[in-house]
């Protein structure tokens, strides 16, 4: 534990500069490898009387030997060939029992304690100090909900529909409102009745109204890169207020489409239900038709593929790039690369959507391509879109892997602040952070790597339940490697890379 | 075992004639080898004896063309494997 970190925060938030702890970590810490490589060489060395100096590895070694992880997987995973054993252990499961009523009331006190948490971030956002290592909203909004809660939804499960305090604040709404209304109607019958005439009991119908079919999940697309791109360039990260004025936005929004358009909304435009709804798909914990069962991870992603809806792929891509960008522009590289071009005056916001939209569209069309390939190797009338949805799964340990990296060093920094401000949110003491050893830093390339291998076996269990035969569905995973491999190389490049608060915004 | 995903939606380009087709669920395939290997994978119950033939010879040929590729892979692991361990000591050791 360092001193306090309550010092001057005006400028740099405690988001912020917590990150910036977690990353030095990273920056001053070895590569696992090393640390045993050395630790061996130094101790041969010294029996033998020796002195030898010792060597770290270099980063563009740290960043290769993910990509070689990546490929002996997959090379690995083709001696894997008997499907029945395969399906051993991607079907195995154990049923946890869960009356009706023991998960009713559980949801109940799950909603209450989120509806009062939404209260409390408002209020704390609105009225608490400043500070940001003192201050309830941001703590909980960014270290509690998005780093901790979020590693919880694909680690764990989702939780999410549950604990949604939105779903809950617009079910309660609707429930007063429709009977509301049934009084209404049935006094106005009552009258109409007394006077003779015919009671037509024309009702209001909530959240009936529909979206357009074709939009399918795309407004969730839009959403996510908004919510992202809200994240990267406003100060929603270090500002309670303005994050408070947000999050009620949010709330009259969510609310508001909740009631106007049912379930659907959560389905396909809150962009929030739908992250947590895509990273539960790689969570041990599952809910079945049946209740609750335990899986092995990520093995619940083999036996699902995505709906036929537009936009469906896209959000799953939509997500791994999202993280991919949040780490990118706060590497030093693009800080170098952004100056020239702020200074030529070019509006830096402009850059920062450019860049999200045009990567996005990049990732996109990265796999549309690898889609092709497999489907030429594969040798197979399967429509490009029905293989991109069914490998999209495959793509969630990904984007889980690459989330943990990024955020768990930034929730256990802050998780001692956020007890300490969370016992006491209207008079928060001076609170410290946590300070990260070395070796930390490995345990987040673990984290990359350990996400790309189990995407490997995703793939590698979907390919078998789509081709006939061994050899068509190992063939056809070879695009999806080649593109895996090139995208490990990159998060661990960027997971590599010393923290620089994204410049200009 | 049957299999719990659905139906993967298929299309045939206007100018093409499919090769082979299941008879089971018309599922259209580029290559009789992969027609008769789906129907014993999926339809195994309710395939006919000269299916099951079929099926029988086909992984027959799988199995021959798979001890091949999986030579080449374990090759390729131990390639890759020794290329690893080379890099790290030459790095490590100071030669570059």
């Amino acid at each position: 534990m360092s001193e306090s970190a309550d010092g001057d925060h005006s400028r740099e938030g405690g988001r912020r500069t917590a990150r910036a702890v977690a990353r030095a970590g990273l920056r001053l810490g070895p590569w696992p490898l090393s640390v045993a490589l050395v630790g061996t060489a130094s101790a041969h060395a010294g029996s033998l009387g020796g002195a030898t100096a010792s060597a770290t590895v270099p980063t563009w070694l740290t960043v290769l030997t993910g990509g070689i992880v990546v490929g002996a997987t997959f090379l690995f995973t083709t001696l894997l060939t008997d499907h029945d054993a395969m399906r051993g252990v991607n079907w195995w499961r154990v049923a946890v029992p869960t009356p009706a009523n023991v998960r009713r009331g559980l949801v109940r006190l799950a909603q209450a304690v989120s509806v009062g948490l939404l209260a409390l971030v408002l209020v704390t956002g609105l009225v608490g100090p400043t500070t940001s290592t003192r201050n309830f909203a941001l703590l909980f909004v960014w270290a509690g909900w998005w780093a901790g809660y979020t590693m919880t939804t694909y680690l764990v499960g989702n939780t999410w529909p549950a604990l949604d305090p939105w779903r809950a604040i617009a079910g309660g709404l609707r429930w007063g409102l429709a009977t509301l209304l049934d009084i209404g109607a049935s006094r106005r019958r009552d009258e109409r009745s007394a006077d003779g005439g015919v009671a037509t009991g024309r009702r209001f119908a909530l959240g009936s109204a529909s979206l357009p079919e074709g939009w399918g999940v795309w407004p969730a697309v839009v959403g996510l890169l908004s919510l992202v791109f809200l994240e990267v360039v406003s100060p929603i990260g270090t500002n309670s207020r303005a994050l408070a004025l947000v999050v009620l936005a949010y709330s009259v929004v969510t609310v508001a489409g909740a009631l106007v358009y049912g379930r659907a909304w959560f389905d396909r435009v809150d962009p929030v239900s739908r992250v947590f709804a895509t990273y539960g798909r790689v969570a041990p914990v599952q809910r079945d038709a049946d209740g609750i069962s335990i899986r092995l991870p990520g093995t619940a992603a083999t036996e699902e593929i995505l709906p036929d809806r537009p936009g469906e792929t896209a959000f799953v891509v939509a997500l791994l790039w999202v993280t991919t960008y949040d780490g990118l522009v706060s590497t030093p590289l693009w800080a170098r690369l952004l100056t020239p071009i702020a200074e030529a005056g070019v509006p830096a916001v402009i850059v920062y959507v450019f860049v999200l939209l045009a990567g996005f569209g990049i990732f996109l069309g990265v796999y549309r391509v690898a889609s092709r390939e497999i489907r030429e190797r594969a040798d197979t009338y399967v429509t490009v879109d029905e293989i991109e949805r069914w490998f999209a799964p495959a793509l969630v340990p990904i984007a889980a892997g690459y989330h943990v990296a990024h955020f768990l060093g930034y929730f256990l920094t802050l998780a001692p602040a956020l007890g300490a401000v969370t016992l006491a949110p209207f008079a928060p003491p001076n609170t410290v952070v946590l300070v990260l050893p070395d070796w930390f830093g490995s345990v987040k390339l673990a984290c990359v790597l350990l996400g790309h291998v189990l995407a490997v076996w995703v793939a590698h269990s979907l390919a078998f339940e789509l081709f006939p035969g061994v050899l068509a569905a190992i063939r056809s995973q070879v695009p999806s490697v080649v593109v895996m491999v090139f995208y490990t190389m990159v998060s661990l490049w960027v997971i590599t890379q010393p923290y620089v608060a994204p410049p200009f915004v | 075992m049957s299999t719990k995903l659905p139906a993967p939606v298929t299309h045939v380009p206007a100018d093409e004639e499919p090769i082979a087709a299941c008879p089971h669920c018309e599922r259209p395939f580029r290559s009789v080898h992969a027609r008769d290997l789906h129907v014993g994978e999926v339809h195994g119950a309710d395939a006919t004896e000269t299916e099951s033939e079929r099926y029988e010879r086909a992984l027959e040929t799988e199995r021959d063309d798979l001890w091949l590729f999986h030579a080449k892979a374990v090759i390729g692991l131990g390639v890759t494997y020794a290329t690893s361990v080379i890099l790290y000591m030459v790095v490590l050791g100071g030669f570059l």
